[in-house]
């Protein structure tokens, strides 16, 4: 279905939280359709008729009652069925954190993105570090662990085909993972309120094959730049 | 009736048309400017909370040259330029380079806004001789010139031209390629040999703004 939507999987987890979504919608959507099914019906059914007076229902009698209490415990378990699938894919999403192949530092200010890749040592907060102003390089098929931080307001990693929505928080470092699974150039933005320019802090997030990203990490590694006093 | 209709039609083509180009590039620069107004002030004045600095009275082809380096990314795209990454963004919100021209036009027709002084520990005295460099590009009276591509100096924050020196001296801005006057200024800011001597000369640069 979301193929049918063009709405493309880019990470391990995008198929969960999309099924999730589905199974919302379509639990929803049945009650939805079944509700308004019925007021219509009752309003046709007992429309109002020559020769006919209205009735005062007080809706105490069982025959009455039930038709509140049977979709009222049906709606429960829809509920309880969603929070399972929902903590389900939270936990899987938020709060387990495989190992990483590779960890990245992610950086977010007014009105830009600031990334950090390991270099050719493949540690991150070495001297080869990689930084990049909005523009996101990894590389497919592999784990990544991402330290979040704000250096002013709130924001939010937003990276939709990961379907990854994380707040960055000033003053706190946010772990969290996902792991690319197809290759392309996609769209990073901010999704949370942080000022004017909110609606243009975007990025381009860049998922390679393994041996473009190896090229791109040797082609890109910094050379030692001479220290200057002051600030 | 039917060649009425038509007249009365193309009269208020006409009509809608002339309203609309009736709006002055002054007027369309000044509406450009809304976007900017929110950081730099409405009158240009600059804003030191925001590190925003004071813009008003500057020349438009200086204005317009920066304007263009941070659409192109040749400034403001450096990892430390905290302040000019908040600027890149807002720059490309200029859609054509007609607008860039506009808002330029506008920026530099507004009144020069002399910001207060928030810099201690400078001497102008020391910063005097230091200025010696900078007087070949920006005039003895740091008025600026165009052959040079060099801007006045005059009116301008005190710490945005202390930034804007140690950001050239540390390589933040001046370093692109696509830089081509940074790169010029960047070898001049390295000659100030520590932090004193770029307040002294910062120093200086602020008694010339009487």
């Amino acid at each position: 279905m979301f193929e049918l939507l063009d709405l493309k999987q880019g990470s391990s987890y995008a198929g969960d939280i999309d099924q999730l979504i589905l199974m919302i919608t379509i639990i929803t959507g049945v009650w939805f359709l079944l509700t308004a099914g019925m007021f219509f019906w009752l309003l046709f059914r007992f429309r109002a008729k020559k020769d006919e007076s209205g009735q005062y229902v007080t809706g105490d009698e069982p025959q009455l009652k039930r038709w509140v209490t049977w979709p009222h415990m049906l709606i429960l378990l829809c509920d309880i069925a969603v929070i399972v699938m929902a903590v389900n894919v939270w936990y899987t999403v938020k709060q387990d954190l495989p190992e990483a192949d590779a960890t990245i530092r992610i950086i977010a200010q007014q009105w830009a993105w600031t990334f950090v890749h390991p270099g050719p040592d493949g540690e991150l907060d070495t001297p080869d570090d990689i930084r990049t102003v909005d523009r996101l390089y990894l590389q497919e098929g592999i784990t990544y662990h991402y330290k979040l931080s704000s250096v002013d307001v709130l924001h939010d990693f937003s990276v939709p085909i990961f379907r990854l929505k994380q707040d960055a928080v000033p003053g706190r470092e946010i772990t969290g993972w996902f792991k690319p699974t197809v290759q392309g150039e996609y769209g990073i933005q901010c999704a949370e309120m942080c000022g004017i320019g909110h609606g243009i802090m975007g990025a381009r997030l860049i998922l390679q094959s393994a041996s473009d990203h190896e090229f791109w990490i040797q082609s890109n590694s910094p050379t030692p730049v001479a220290q200057v006093t002051g600030q | 009736m039917k060649w009425r209709n038509r007249v009365l039609g193309a009269s208020l083509l006409l009509a809608a048309v002339g309203c609309v180009s009736g709006e002055t590039q002054h007027e369309r620069g000044e509406a450009l400017y809304g976007y900017c107004e929110q950081c730099h002030g409405d009158a240009g004045q600059g804003n030191a909370d925001f590190r925003t600095p004071a813009i008003a009275g500057l020349q438009d082809w200086y204005i317009e040259a920066q304007l263009q380096k941070f659409r192109i990314g040749a400034r403001g795209d450096h990892p430390d330029d905290l302040d000019g990454l908040r600027m890149r963004p807002m720059s490309r919100t200029l859609a054509t380079d007609g607008e860039v021209a506009l808002v330029s036009a506008y920026v530099a027709s507004l009144d020069p806004v002399d910001p207060p002084d928030t810099m201690v520990g400078g001497d102008p005295v020391a910063g005097r001789v230091l200025f010696n460099t900078c007087i070949e590009c920006h005039g003895e009276r740091a008025e600026g010139r165009r052959d040079k591509s060099a801007p006045s100096l005059l009116n301008q924050s005190d710490w945005y031209l202390v930034a804007q020196l140690h950001k050239f001296r540390s390589g933040i801005r001046g370093a692109d390629t696509l830089d081509t006057t940074g790169i010029q200024m960047r070898p001049n800011a390295l000659a100030l040999e520590n932090d004193q001597a770029v307040r002294d000369v910062v120093a200086y640069i602020e008694t010339l703004d009487n």
